[in-house]
Parts: structure tokens; C-alpha cells; sequence
């Protein structure tokens, strides 16, 4: 058996380039299959965990997926805002801890989560490096921004406008870095944290400028009187929120308008949640309430129908592929018919001749075998990793 | 979004994810229940409900007056980690908006009685930008100086408390009722000194003293000078014109004016009466003490 073995080792090794084409495809054939579900449940789980640990989600009635993708995961195509007075009213019904985000904003192509502080106590989310936004104009960066743009505590970050050409639109406004978060292997990571007061200033919603009643701000005054003064375009506004500016800082109109694209809501108990879910499904409002769990359940479910297609497509590739397999082995017995008939000339018995052909089917296979699971673990330890590297 | 994009995107989106365990945030401190406060007296008040359960900081150093406060990243990081976070309220607290706080944690003490605010006239609004005409003027802010108001701020400091810590609600509801006991007292106190000064017309050196005037009915007219600024000479012209329509003769101050200001004030026949608001630690002794203090000098007043 031994000497089949060896026998049957160097016949492979001579024909090398056929025997690496059968190992390559017997690995792929059980890979494929592998690869893809390991990927698939894998990225299930990950989703599902976010999603979970995320109690509910409100936002404006609309796209319940685009929520809670944009709400867990940050991504572009920001939902419609609600007032932040839904906010207040939320945490007046008593049933469930309101955590506000605004994530409209970009900072080269990194999101702005305007949040509360109640965000990173309800992620678990730590600071490794300098300390958390106090001040207005302060952010915290994740773990990844900081890297990858090579900042730290005392630097500065600069919103990104809407639009080049939107000139009446939002200004830029220059950040200072507070500190940056302990890596966490999420959405966090990749992310810009301020304050939602901070990310209303970015939007507009408020604004520092010259003490009006000051001489130097003469040219910015187009009129005043004995209780009032009218600045005019010139105003200098600041684009910066420093110490010898933050008093200027002030906000127009009533907070309860200013908006936010969602409300993370965290009930006490189960309790609280399904009263709470009650009275939205009950109010003929403008806002929704989702279990982000759900929604991801229910992408995940077609996920997997889409995977069940990908599988039945590849057991077909790969029976075919096997049936390749065998003939190419078929044809190869055809061809080796001399080399056979030089071995049974010179005392083979036809058993170890079968043991010889036998053996080289059996190490082929046990080799693409081999490397599929291989490649599966690999695919288990490092594809996340090695995606997340390639694609964003 | 369509169905198909997400679909797609679902794995790399998903593979950004991660399941490993992380670490929570250490409680800050050593767990003993803090609370900060953002002027005197209710650092006093906090200090008398608490009784030594709860530590009570008041971050403002110095002896400015905490109303103008401009608490820096520090501050506001000690706030942070703070269990509660007792301010004032009635705009008194102008920062508030320009920084970042756990609002949850944040106690607005007089929030109990925010229709009986009253407002600060005569402060300058502008216009800029689509908004429309607005104003940075605010509420008066130093209700302290109502008894009867100060006894509110303190039962939501000790709400506040024993919804916090409900094991000790108890020793804060009795520490309360003692502190209400002395602001009765001195309510009945500042009622008497003032009664011989009900409907008499009575200057203030600063616009701090609304809410004292409203409770015991005073007539009080206010400028904006302060005790070591000599005021100009078209202030002083004003001050004539008020005298004239508003003939006082007496002028409360926060603080003892200069010589200066009380040689000039002699002329006028305007004698100064100190009245210390006490918005910020006094020098010596304490709230109470500050406010009986100003008790035997307006008594001293009505005396006359």
C-alpha cells in the first residue's frame, strides 16, 4: 500500500499542472459553498448584535430599513428629521431613556454624530486618549478616524460644506478634537462624535458673531435704535468656537424645532417597551417607532434566500466540476493504458494497480479538501477584517 | 435605498461590525454620591439636605459672581461626572447652552415656579439673518432672594436627592424641613425690616433685587453701576432725572460703594444700604448668616 502510495505521489508530482487544476477545483467546489456561509452567518450575527443591542429606534414614518442603517451603522442618505420636542416628549412618557442623534453631516467622508452623552454610556464606549467633548465645538473621534486621519487631542477637524455650490448654505466649522475612543469593532469607530448642540451649530441652527453693540462691529450694523439692532450680511460670524468666542454663542428659535434624524430609545424592561410601541402604533403621528432587531431580520431573511440561490448555483458548478473531475481521471487511464499494461508485465497485480489509480484519486481529493478548510478558517478569521480593508 | 443595494452592501456593512467584549467605563470616584451646584446658595441649601451623605462641590473658584461664570472643559468634565447637577435656572446659568451636560442628570431648581420668573427690562435685542428680531436679554435670575422661593428650590434639591439616593430620602426630607424652618424665619425677618419701607421709593445700585422687591412689595428703581467704578457723568445726569421722578432716598448695593460714589451720593441726600445678594460664598459665615446680616441693616434703615 505504501509503495501505491509513493508510486501514485510521483505520478502527481510529474503531472503537476493537472494535478494542481483537480486539487484547485475540488477545493472550490467545497470552499465555495463553505466560504460563502461562513461569510454570511458571520456578518448575520455581527448585524444582529448592533441591532440588539439596540433596543428601539424612532424616526419620521418612512423607510424603516434606511432608519435603522443610518441610526446603527451611519451610513449616507440621511432620513427625514423630527423635532427634538419629540425628544422631550418621549422622555416625559417616562418609558424609555431618549438618546438623540442628528447624523446629516460629513467631515471628509467621515459621519458627524451629533449625540448626547447617554450615547456612549449606552454603547459602552470608552475614551482612550484625551478626555470627552464638553464645550461646544468640541468632537470625540473613533478609533479608526483618528488613524486614518492622523489626528489626535488638540487637533482640529473641519465639517465638510453640502455643497460647493450652495454658498448661502452651512457653514464649515473647525472642531477641536477632545479626544479619541477606545476601539470598539463597530460603526463607532468610523465615526465623528459632538454634541447635538454642536451639530446644530454646524447646521445653522446657531452661531457666535461680534458683540453688535461694539464699535468694530459698525460696518456689520444696518440699523439701531434705543432697544434693538439690525445686523446686516457683513456680520463677522465665527467658524470656530474658542474660549474668547463661546459666549457669543447662541441659538435661534425654538429648540423644540431643531431637528434630529432619530431617537435611540432604551426602556427599563419589556414592560415599558411594548407600552411604549403601543402608544406609536396607536398615534396617528408623523414619527415611527421600529425594533431595529426586526428590520434586520427581515433583510437577513432575504439575505439568505439570496444565499440558498448562490448554494444551489454552486452545487450545480461543483457537480459538474466533479463530473469534470472524474472524466478528466477517465481519459487519464485511457492515456495510461501502456504504462498499465508495463506494469502488470512486470509482476502488478491488478489489485495494486487499483490500489495506484485508487490512491492518486484519494490524495487529490484529501489535498483539495485540505485547502478548503483552510480557507474556510481563514475566511472565519480574517474576512471581516480583510473586507472591511478592501471595500471601506 | 433599493432592496437589491442593501442587500449587497449587508456583508461589508456587516463585516465593519464586531462581537468581541469591550470594557466599561469606570464609575468615577469613589462612589459617594456628588453633587454639583452652580452658585451659593444652592451649595448651601445642597449642603443642608444632604448632610454630609451627599458631597456637594461648587466648581467656580474665585470671588466673582457666579451668574457671569464662564466654567472651562474642566468644569464641565467634573459636571460630567457628577451624579447630579443642581443649577439655578432663570437664564441664570448663560453657559449652558455652550457646553455639553448630561441633561438628565441636570436639576433646574426653580423649574417648580417658572411662571412666577420675572423679567429684565430694558436690555438691547438685534437682528441678523431670516430669523427675525431676537433677544439675548433674560429672566431675572437671583430668586434666592425670595424666601418663599428659596424654600422651592430647596424641596427640588431634596426631590432631587431622594430620587437619586431613595435610601437616605428620609434624613433629606428632616434636613429639609429644618432648612425650611430658618427661611420661614427669615422671611418673617425681611418682612419686618421691610415693612416700615412698603410703598416708599427705594434705588438698587444693580437690577438683582426684583425678586426681593416683588415679595415684599417694594419700590425699587434700578441702575447698573457697580460699588468700585466711579459711574460717568451722563450716568450721574440719569441717576438726577430718576431721582427726580422716582425721589429715593436710600440706594441698596451688593457691596459697599467707594468713597467716591457715597461723597457724591451725600450731595444728593442718597444714603447707601447694603444689601449682599450672595450669589457667591460670603467671607465669612453663611447663607443664613448673610441674610440675617442683611436683616439687622435694613432694620438698622427702618429704624431712622
Amino acid at each position: 500500500m505504501q509503495g501505491s502510495l509513493y508510486l501514485a505521489w510521483r505520478y502527481l508530482r510529474h503531472h503537476w499542472i493537472k494535478s494542481t487544476i483537480l486539487v484547485a477545483s475540488i477545493t472550490l467546489i467545497i470552499f465555495l459553498p463553505l466560504g460563502v456561509r461562513v461569510l454570511i452567518l458571520q456578518s448575520a450575527r455581527h448585524l444582529t448584535a448592533r441591532a440588539e443591542a439596540t433596543p428601539l429606534l424612532v424616526g419620521m414614518r418612512g423607510s424603516p430599513l434606511e432608519l435603522v442603517l443610518n441610526s446603527l451603522y451611519f451610513g449616507t442618505g440621511s432620513p427625514e428629521a423630527l423635532p427634538y420636542s419629540d425628544v422631550d416628549a418621549l422622555d416625559s412618557m417616562g418609558l424609555a431613556l431618549p438618546i438623540p442623534l442628528y447624523t446629516r453631516f460629513r467631515a471628509q467622508g467621515y459621519p458627524i454624530v451629533g449625540t448626547s452623552l447617554d450615547y456612549f454610556a449606552f454603547r459602552d464606549l470608552t475614551v482612550s486618549r484625551g478626555g470627552m467633548f464638553a464645550m461646544l465645538g468640541e468632537c470625540v473621534l473613533g478609533t479608526r478616524v483618528a488613524e486614518q486621519m492622523g489626528l489626535g487631542p488638540g487637533d482640529a477637524v473641519i465639517s465638510s460644506p453640502e455643497s460647493v455650490f450652495d454658498i448661502a448654505g452651512v457653514y464649515p466649522l473647525k472642531m477641536r478634537v477632545a479626544g479619541v475612543l477606545a476601539f470598539s469593532d463597530s460603526p463607532d469607530d468610523d465615526a465623528i462624535f459632538v454634541d447635538l448642540k454642536t451639530a446644530w451649530v454646524i447646521g445653522g441652527f446657531g452661531h457666535g458673531h461680534q458683540d453688535l453693540a461694539e464699535a468694530s462691529a459698525a460696518s456689520g450694523v444696518l440699523r439701531r435704535d434705543s432697544t434693538s439692532i439690525t445686523a446686516n450680511a457683513a456680520v463677522v460670524q465665527y467658524n470656530e468656537i474658542m474660549p474668547d468666542n463661546i459666549a457669543s454663542f447662541h441659538f435661534h428659535g425654538d429648540v423644540g424645532s431643531f431637528p434630529v434624524t432619530a431617537i435611540i430609545a432604551v426602556p427599563p424592561d419589556q414592560r415599558s417597551s411594548t407600552i411604549l410601541r403601543g402608544r406609536f402604533e396607536e398615534s396617528s403621528g408623523a414619527a415611527q417607532i421600529v425594533v431595529p432587531s426586526d428590520v434586520m431580520d427581515e433583510l437577513l431573511g432575504t439575505v439568505l434566500t439570496v444565499q440558498t440561490f448562490v448554494l444551489a448555483a454552486v452545487v450545480v458548478l461543483g457537480m459538474g466540476t466533479l463530473a469534470t473531475a472524474g472524466l478528466v481521471f477517465g481519459l487519464s487511464l485511457r492515456v495510461r493504458q501502456r504504462e498499465l499494461m508495463t506494469m502488470t508485465k512486470i509482476g502488478a497485480s491488478p489489485a495494486s494497480i487499483r490500489w495506484l489509480v485508487v490512491s492518486e484519486m484519494v490524495v487529490v481529493s484529501a489535498a483539495g479538501v485540505a485547502l478548503a478548510f483552510l480557507l474556510t478558517a481563514l475566511t472565519a478569521s480574517f474576512g471581516p477584517p480583510v473586507i472591511r480593508a478592501v471595500f471601506l | 435605498m433599493s432592496r437589491i443595494t442593501v442587500v449587497s452592501l449587508v456583508v461589508i456593512c456587516a463585516c465593519a461590525g464586531g462581537d468581541e467584549p469591550r470594557v466599561s467605563t469606570p464609575k468615577d470616584g469613589d462612589g459617594t454620591p456628588h453633587a454639583i451646584v452652580t452658585n451659593y446658595p444652592l451649595e448651601y441649601f445642597a449642603q443642608r439636605i444632604g448632610g454630609g451623605i451627599v458631597q456637594v462641590e461648587f466648581p467656580m473658584a474665585g470671588d466673582g459672581d457666579p451668574a457671569f461664570w464662564q466654567p472651562n472643559a474642566d468644569a464641565i468634565l467634573r459636571m460630567q461626572s457628577a451624579d447630579v447637577i443642581l443649577t439655578n435656572g432663570a437664564t441664570y446659568e448663560k453657559w449652558i447652552d455652550q457646553v455639553s451636560l448630561p441633561m438628565r442628570r441636570v436639576i433646574n431648581t426653580s423649574a417648580s415656579f417658572t411662571e412666577r420668573y420675572l423679567e429684565v427690562v430694558g436690555t438691547v435685542t438685534h437682528t441678523h439673518g431670516p430669523e427675525g428680531d431676537h433677544s439675548h436679554e433674560g429672566t431675572a435670575f437671583t430668586t434666592w432672594l425670595d424666601p418663599g422661593l428659596a424654600a422651592l428650590q430647596a424641596e427640588t434639591i431634596a426631590e432631587a436627592f431622594s430620587g437619586r439616593w431613595p435610601a437616605n430620602a428620609s434624613a433629606f426630607q428632616d434636613n429639609l424641613t429644618a432648612l425650611r424652618a430658618d427661611l420661614e424665619q427669615l422671611d418673617q425677618d425681611l418682612r419686618s425690616a421691610l415693612t416700615a419701607m412698603r410703598g416708599v421709593p427705594l434705588l438698587a445700585s444693580h437690577p438683582v433685587y426684583q425678586y426681593l422687591a416683588s415679595r415684599y412689595a417694594l419700590d425699587l428703581e434700578s441702575v447698573t453701576w457697580e460699588p468700585e467704578e466711579m459711574p460717568s457723568e451722563r450716568a450721574w445726569r440719569a441717576f438726577r432725572d430718576l431721582l427726580a421722578r422716582h425721589p429715593a432716598r436710600w440706594m441698596i448695593w451688593e457691596a459697599e460703594p467707594m468713597p467716591e460714589i457715597r461723597a457724591r451720593l451725600r450731595e444728593l441726600d442718597v444714603r447707601p444700604l447694603m444689601f449682599a445678594p450672595l450669589g457667591n460664598r460670603p467671607t465669612d459665615g453663611d447663607y443664613i448668616a448673610g441674610m440675617n446680616a442683611n436683616v439687622r441693616r435694613l432694620g438698622a434703615v427702618a429704624a431712622q
